[in-house]
């Protein structure tokens, strides 16, 4: 991102915040359906890339969403992942596991037309049956719109910070 | 051998729980398994130009894969002649050489040490550099994949893959262009024995109706059927299950390659388009196998889904631990789009946040980890389905089961993985070439089955 950017405005930037917030409580709840329906556009490209360990010098461009990606999803195909959840026969979310975001560094710029891009940090911690316990850091560049009183993201990129993944999985959503 | 007698009964088809939990045999897993086999290190694709390269794994050993300028692919281990540090830190890349980050030696992209600091003034130019190359490590290639081999008696990959390559040339080399891989590979941590997934992969068709039901309800399409294990499919019907000598093995499933993708269309068009060409090529049977899917393993610790076209390394990290490496697999002739959306459909399905693969992890870990109980290690873990409904067969090498929901191809692995422990020597393997499949005792089973059907 560059510097030019305009700030949203405090009361933009409140507004963003307590839309991660309510966001974030849903998804601690497991009110997937909601969640979908309430706080993601129909035009969504949800994506985490996956980024390679490379050397300084290496003048290969990052990747795009035409290449490899842990999620590379359209609205239909979160709508999978989330419906997944209720079928009642995902065994290792019986019982439930725990899961709890620390989302922090919201920085929201306006980019005209009701947009805007947000930039924030996510601390995941993720607890399952009776010792499991794992940790994810990720940095989040979102594009929101305002939709009535409240923001629907229609892009969001996940920036994961370990090249080697320490945990089973990373199906939850961020 | 380690006190613990009949780690694998062929004869009853069980084996005893300490192959997922104890150390000694997983050092001697290390020793008589790891060196000793071709393990997988990557494709051609993903290292396509001379001067590229790939880090990777063989087992817990770091090793440095690079296309040489004359076209052939050299690989050696990742660390310094000097003090042992680790050469190269990148994933991939370009590099004519790699420098050392600890003192500054310099290895060229065969491995050899070309150049040290102050090699005249410091080391008097007595040091000879021609005996402090890296360590090599064989490598030979079938169909652009690329494999690596720690010990100079083991056969040539061909043979390794032996009877095996005439399965995969079914779908590696297919209708002319063969199958690449995509990169860069997900990588992540898994707490579980490296053979748990391996045998899920080479032969578990069982689990997926129960594992996988709520993905398979969502997915829809050809195998939404399985899910819950209905009593009324007709199984038997719907695919077959293959082991071969040493220990390669799969499942599969008819006219289902891509029945795991939502958005399909270029890859069954791919598959529809090409499948006459493999028909006179190979045959109907391989015709059939290749708009089949595939649940394969590679012994020891490579598997893929052909169809679903995720591929997958069970790196081992200690007895109790694997680093997964997952790849895509594409034809090397389709178009742009197709490749992508293969990749995309099988990373949704089997990636890190996979939605079928997701599933699976804690049925590892847990096969692994139930056994740090004694009472519990000192039992053992079965693996009868369908014995004696499996043998030699007129058309298919190797021993064929009747069914892909069964343990054939179980069974071939770890008789396979005991042969390779309790022999010395790849002489000692070599030795029973002609006898391997006697466990397998039904030898009329293809035939009478045959002839009963005319
Ligand atoms: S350890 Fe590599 S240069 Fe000294
Ligand atoms: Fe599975």
């Amino acid at each position: 991102m560059s510097g030019k950017q305009t700030l949203a405005g405090l009361d933009v930037q409140s507004a963003i915040e307590m839309h991660y917030r309510s966001e974030v409580r849903m998804l601690q709840n497991g009110q997937y359906r909601e969640w979908l329906a309430d706080m993601v556009a129909e035009d969504i490209h949800y994506w985490m890339p996956i980024y390679e360990q490379r050397l300084i010098r290496d003048r290969r461009p990052d990747p795009t969403p035409d290449d490899a990606a842990i999620y590379n999803d359209d609205y239909g195909e979160l709508k999978q992942r989330v419906e997944r959840l209720y079928t009642g026969t995902v065994w290792m979310e019986d019982p439930p596991s725990k899961i709890r975001y620390m989302v922090g560094n919201v920085e929201a710029f306006d980019a005209g037309d009701g947009e805007f891009e947000v930039y924030s940090n996510v601390v995941v911690y993720r607890n399952r049956r009776q010792l499991e316990v794992t940790v994810h850091t990720l940095g989040r560049e979102d594009k929101l719109r305002r939709v009535g009183d409240g923001f629907q993201v229609f892009r969001r990129k996940l920036l994961i910070d370990a090249r080697v993944t320490q945990d089973k999985n990373l199906y939850f959503f961020c | 051998m380690l006190g613990i007698p009949n780690l694998v009964d062929n004869v009853a088809s069980n084996q005893s729980r300490e192959i997922f939990w104890d150390k000694d045999v997983y050092n001697l897993e290390l020793e008589r398994i790891f060196a000793r086999s071709w393990l997988f290190l990557g494709h051609e694709s993903l290292l396509p130009k001379p001067g590229d390269f790939i880090t990777t794994y063989m087992a817990e050993d770091k090793v440095i894969l690079s296309h040489q300028q004359d076209g052939s692919f050299r690989a050696f281990i990742n660390s310094c002649t000097h003090r042992g540090n680790q050469i190269c830190h990148a994933d991939s890349g370009n590099a004519k050489a790699f420098v050392c980050n600890y003192h500054g030696w310099v290895y060229g992209q065969d491995g050899s040490l070309v150049d040290v600091p102050l090699e005249t003034r410091c080391y008097h130019g007595q040091l000879d550099k021609a005996k402090l190359g890296a360590k090599h490590i064989r490598v030979e290639t079938y169909k652009g994949f690329i494999f690596g081999c720690g010990d100079a008696d083991a056969p040539s990959l061909e043979e390794y893959l032996g009877e095996f390559r005439w399965y995969l040339d079914t779908i590696w080399e297919g209708a002319g262009g063969g199958l690449e891989l995509l990169g860069p590979p997900m990588k992540s941590i898994l707490a579980c024995n490296w053979k748990v997934p391996a045998e899920n992969f080479v032969g578990d068709g069982y689990h997926v109706g129960w594992t996988h039901a709520g993905a398979l309800m969502q997915v829809g399409g050809e195998l939404a059927g399985l899910a819950g294990n209905r009593a009324d499919m007709p199984f038997e019907k719907l695919g077959f299950q293959f082991t071969t000598r040493h220990g390669h093995g799969f499942g599969v499933i008819n006219n289902a390659a891509p029945a795991i993708h939502v958005k399909r269309d270029g890859w069954a068009k791919y598959l529809a388009d090409t499948r006459a060409e493999v028909g006179r090529k190979f045959g109907p049977e391989r015709e059939e196998l290749y708009v089949g899917h595939w649940n394969c393993s590679l012994f020891p610790s490579c598997s893929f889904l052909y169809g679903t076209n995720t591929f997958k390394v069970w790196h081992p990290r200690g007895p109790h631990e694997i680093e997964v490496w997952t790849y895509t697999m594409v034809p090397r002739d389709a178009d742009a789009e197709t490749k992508s959306m293969i990749q995309r459909e099988a990373t949704r399905s089997f990636g890190t946040a996979g939605t079928l693969e997701s599933d699976d992890g804690e049925n590892m870990s847990s096969s692994t980890f139930v056994n740090r109980g004694t009472i519990t290690r000192n039992g053992r873990i079965s693996s009868s389905m369908g014995v004696g409904f499996e043998g030699p067969h007129p058309v298919f090498p190797g021993i064929v089961g009747s069914s892909f929901i069964g343990e054939t191809s179980h069974r071939g692995f770890y008789r396979f993985w005991k042969e390779m422990l309790d022999a010395p020597d790849w002489k000692a393997v070599k030795a029973n070439d002609d006898t391997w499949d006697s466990m397998f005792t039904n030898r009329n089973y293809w035939n009478d089955k045959v002839d009963a059907a005319e």
